[in-house]
Formats: structure tokens, C-alpha cells, sequence
């Protein structure tokens, strides 16, 4: 029977003889490339059993077993060298972005507080938080330098605040630079994002917004894996906490984890956002899976998902009329969206990039009705 | 020559230096050939590495990731064989591994049963023994430890072919919670 071994290609009888051998070179880099298309063809798979160490020493072709192990040792290493670099794909490299972009969040946060204090000391008529502060802080340093013309001079002239010495404005200029740079990056980042995610899973993106599609990808790890999560999964991404005291002890099933950062569910009612959560992440994961397979951007997902909201808005207008055990259902989930600070910032940019899409598909309504049965089947077909 | 070297092995963070630790019989010797499955970033696999100083080690581990820290190790160690894949596809190393005589366990997965099936039915020798740990948590979050482990090794004594036969099981409390270790041999071999 004919047997592929990492180092050629063997014919050996019953009782594990070898009859014949096609021997390969010694180059590990050749050994390697070949080590690929045989983990790829998996046929002539050795015998268990069958020691083709030992047959590679009997028929000659190493000297010694530490020959052997050496060569071995050498193609294992280059093949697995090449495998690591090739491994970098698009969702590693979103999934680093939006991750930086989480920490960039956060520190921006923790320098802008210091900066608004800090500088509150010398000038605290300004009013300005977060960006502007750093940038004003930047711009003039002391309030005395405030330009006449800027509509801060009035305020800087009477402000009741502390002197600045020289040698503090220096230190608090350079700390202004500092945060001011990072929102710079942070606008990069979420520029870099937007535009991958575009390519990568343009359903997802149209469905989700990049910043929440891009999370949804970071937590899952992949498109791959975001695509064969069920969407019940989808749904409660990111309220771990929840979702296992929720398995193990008596606790309610969160009604939705990172997905609460969605317009459609944090701008809707208590009583409808658990409904809501299930429809969007039903729509969500049909969108990663047409991202992962076909790639097309298909406007009749959003249509659905809008038709379905639309129904649940119509059908549960009011809170239920029962004294709602609220508490139970809403806390876990809403405690799992807010819990981190990574989450409650992500509400505000999905906000943002939300109202554009809340407006989309009005206009793609109109434009491509005609698609939708096309694409109805052809999504059942990748169901099966 | 210079001086022996003695390296710290910590229990904690390894399930093999836990399971020293709890009096297992460990079956290595020094010209073992191991098969190492979830080699993760090498901590463990060094020690067997050590170990099996005239044998070999075919580290598996499926994340690139974890490889790329391990490589730098693998570098160093001139019996330790890198390969970037899939436990549970053990089709696509065979034609590198061939027979060991022992494999190691430490995948975490939800499939650890049969992976260990898989693997053993390619690569164990007859007279070879499985070393394994099971993570109850990584199996079913909700059920209890007991239950999980009860029913792990059930699934290895009759689920997938090649059976087992379990030799010594003991939890690895207190360095690894809720993880059980075992070993156990092909059923019906010597």
C-alpha cells in the first residue's frame, strides 16, 4: 500500500515492509512546502501503527534517528513560521484597530478629566470639556494670550481663576498636546475602521454601524466565528456576566449584551427591546454569514429588519399592563451594557453612524425593491 | 560543562505539574515520543521537552496567536516539533507524527472525548497511554464538575473508537479548579 510521509513517498507491504521509496530532498524549505499539500490532501494517510521513523532508517535515507529528529525539527519549525506569518488576516487587523481604539477611549477619558480639572484652576469660565478643551489648552496656553478676536477674550479678561506660572503653563501646554494627539488618533482609527469593515462585512456594517459590527467581530474573533454563532449568541455578546448567572443560578436571561448599543434598542422602550434585541440580532447574523459568504451588500436585510421593529412597535405600544417584575428582566442586560466603559462608548459613536442608517433605508426602499426574492432564496440556500 | 540547571515548575500553570504534584505515575521517560495536544505557548511542553531529553515532543497547537510565542521556544529546543493545527483534524500532521508513546491532553475543548479518540486511534502505540485533562467549565458552564467529569469519562470508556480504559483519575484542586486528570489506556491492550 502507498504511504506519504513527510519525507517521501513510501510502498510497503502488509506486515509494514517497505517495497519501494520516493525520497525527497533534505531542504527544509522544500520538505515544508510539500509538509502543506499533504496536511491539505490528508490520503495515504501512514497505517496506524506503522513506525516510518524507523522504516526512514532502515531504508537509508537517514543515518540516525537523531538525523531524523533534526530534519524533522527544521521542517516543522519553518512550516510553522510560515503559517504564523501568514496568519494575519483582515479581522485581526480590524479586531487590533477597534481594540486600540477602546484603550484610546479610555485614556482619553482619564486625561481629559485631569486636563478639565487642572486647567480649571487657572480658567474655569472656558465651559469646554473633552476635545475642545485639549485643543483650546493647546491654542493659547495662559489665558492672556487669548487672542482679542476669539470670542473667549471677554471671559479670559474677567476670569476669576489662579495665576498660571510659566513653568506650570509649559507642563499643562504639553499635556493638552499630548490628549489632543490621541483624539486625533482615535478620529484615524475610527476613519480605518469604517472603511475596512465596509469591505470586510458590508451587511453587517449596514445592519450594525462599523464600531458595533467591528465589536461584534473583535469579541467573536473573526468573521468566521461570528458567522457560525446562532444569533441567540449574537444577542447577548458581551453580557457574559450576566448570561452565566443567568445558567447556573436563578438569574433572568439577559435580553442583550454589546447589541444594546444599537439605536434601534436603546432608543426603544423597556418593554420592546428584548423583542427588538432578538429580531436585530436574528438580521445580524444572517448579515455576518452573507458577509463571510458572498460578500454582496443586500439592502432587503435592513428592509426586513425595519418591517419587522416596525411590527413590534405597533403590536406592543404600551408597557405590559401587569405590574411589570421589570427588574428582573431589565437589569441584567442593562447593567451588561453599561457595565464596562468600553461598551457605554461605543453607544455614542453607534449613535452617531445610526442616524445615517436609520435614514438608509428609506432611500434603498425605493431603489432596489426588485432584489428581494433573489435574495430570500438564495439565503435559505446557504442555510442548509 | 557548567553547572546543572534546575528550573522552577509551577503547578499553577501547569496542569502536567499538577498532576506530579497529586502523585500521578507520569509515564515519561527520556526517550519518549510524546504527542503534546494544546501546546499552547510551550510552558508545559518545555518541562516534557526537559524530560524527554533523547525522544521527542510533536507540539500541537491551533492558535497562531500562541504559536508565535511558542516558536521562539521551539526554536531553542531541538526536540520539540512545532505543528500549527487543528487537534481535532489529526489527518492533517499524520504524515509528520507517526507512534508515540504518549499523548497529552490539554485542549479545553467541548469535543475533548473524541479528539483523544482521534488522536490516539492515529498515532498511540499499543502499549502507549493517554494523559488528559478535562476542564469541566469548558464542557457545560451550568452542570456541575461531578456530572461533567462522570460523564467525560464515560464517553471515553465507550463513545468513539479506539475505547479507553481509565488507570488513575484524580482532580487537580487545588492548582487547577474544577479540572480533572487522568490517564488512561487503549482498552484491551497491555
Amino acid at each position: 500500500m502507498k504511504v506519504e510521509t513527510w519525507f517521501g513517498t513510501l510502498e510497503i507491504s502488509p506486515e509494514g515492509k517497505v517495497l519501494e521509496s520516493v525520497l525527497f530532498s533534505k531542504a527544509p524549505l522544500e520538505l515544508a512546502e510539500r509538509s502543506f499539500t499533504l496536511s491539505e490532501e490528508k490520503t495515504f494517510l501512514p497505517p496506524p501503527g506503522f513506525d516510518f521513523r524507523k522504516a526512514s532508517l532502515e531504508c537509508g535515507f537517514f543515518e540516525s534517528g537523531a538525523e531524523y529528529d533534526s530534519i524533522l525539527h527544521e521542517l516543522t519549525l519553518r512550516k510553522a513560521k510560515l503559517q504564523v506569518s501568514k496568519a494575519l488576516s483582515l479581522d485581526q487587523r480590524i479586531i487590533q484597530a477597534v481594540e486600540a481604539l477602546d484603550d484610546i477611549n479610555e485614556t482619553t477619558n482619564t486625561l481629559s478629566e485631569r486636563l478639565f480639572e487642572w486647567y480649571g484652576n487657572h480658567f474655569p469660565e472656558t465651559g469646554l470639556t473633552g476635545e475642545a478643551l485639549a485643543g483650546f489648552v493647546v491654542k493659547y496656553g495662559n489665558r492672556a494670550n487669548v487672542d482679542p478676536e476669539d470670542p473667549f477674550y471677554e471671559k479670559a479678561s474677567t476670569s476669576i481663576g489662579a495665576e498660571l506660572p510659566m513653568e506650570d503653563e509649559v507642563l499643562i501646554k504639553a499635556f493638552a498636546e499630548s490628549l489632543f494627539s490621541l483624539y486625533a488618533r482615535r478620529g484615524q482609527l475610527e476613519a480605518y475602521i469604517r472603511e475596512s469593515m465596509e469591505t470586510r462585512a458590508p451587511n453587517l456594517t449596514m445592519l450594525a454601524g462599523p464600531m458595533l459590527g467591528a465589536r461584534l467581530l473583535s469579541i467573536a474573533g473573526g468573521l468566521p466565528q461570528l458567522a457560525k454563532f446562532p444569533s441567540s449568541t449574537v444577542q447577548v455578546i458581551g453580557a457574559n456576566k450576566a448570561l452565566f448567572k443567568h445558567l447556573r443560578e436563578r438569574a433572568p436571561s439577559p435580553k442583550h449584551g454589546i447589541i444594546f448599543s444599537h439605536p434601534l434598542i436603546n432608543t426603544s422602550p423597556w418593554w420592546q427591546r428584548g423583542k427588538i434585541a432578538r429580531a436585530l440580532s436574528a438580521k445580524l447574523s444572517l448579515a455576518a454569514r452573507m458577509d463571510l459568504y458572498s460578500g454582496e451588500k443586500s439592502p432587503v436585510l435592513l428592509e426586513k429588519l425595519d418591517a419587522k421593529v416596525g411590527q413590534i412597535r405597533a403590536l406592543h405600544p404600551n408597557p405590559p399592563a401587569k405590574k411589570p417584575d421589570s427588574g428582573s428582566g431589565k437589569s441584567p442586560g442593562k447593567r451588561s451594557g453599561k457595565g464596562s466603559g468600553k461598551v457605554s462608548d461605543a453607544k455614542g459613536h453607534v449613535q452617531r453612524s445610526g442616524k445615517g442608517h436609520n435614514k438608509g433605508p428609506g432611500i434603498e426602499n425605493e431603489k432596489e425593491p426588485e432584489k428581494r426574492p433573489e435574495n430570500g432564496n438564495s439565503m435559505k440556500g446557504r442555510g442548509r | 560543562m557548567e553547572g546543572v540547571e534546575y528550573r522552577a515548575w509551577d503547578p499553577r500553570r501547569s496542569k502536567l505539574g499538577a498532576m506530579v504534584l497529586k502523585k500521578f505515575e507520569i509515564p515519561l521517560k527520556k526517550d519518549s515520543r510524546v504527542l503534546y495536544l494544546g501546546a499552547a505557548t510551550g510552558t508545559t511542553v518545555s518541562h516534557v521537552s526537559d524530560i524527554v531529553s533523547e525522544g521527542a515532543v510533536y507540539a500541537v497547537e491551533f492558535s497562531a496567536r500562541s504559536m508565535r510565542d511558542f516558536l521562539g521556544l521551539a526554536d531553542r529546543r531541538k526536540n520539540i516539533h512545532p505543528i500549527l493545527a487543528d487537534a481535532g483534524r489529526p489527518e492533517s500532521y499524520a504524515h509528520l507524527v507517526g507512534p508515540v508513546d504518549v499523548i497529552f491532553q490539554d485542549v479545553a475543548q467541548p469535543n475533548q472525548a473524541e479528539i483523544a479518540a482521534k488522536n490516539a486511534g492515529l498515532f498511540l502505540k499499543k502499549d502507549g497511554l493517554l494523559m488528559l485533562s478535562i476542564k469541566a467549565r469548558s464542557i457545560d458552564t451550568a452542570a456541575s464538575p461531578k456530572q461533567v467529569f462522570k460523564n467525560e469519562v464515560k464517553k471515553l470508556e465507550e463513545a468513539f473508537e479506539p475505547k479507553f480504559e481509565i488507570l488513575n483519575a484524580r482532580e487537580l484542586a487545588p492548582y487547577h479548579e474544577d479540572h480533572l486528570g487522568l490517564i488512561a489506556k487503549i482498552k484491551g491492550s497491555e
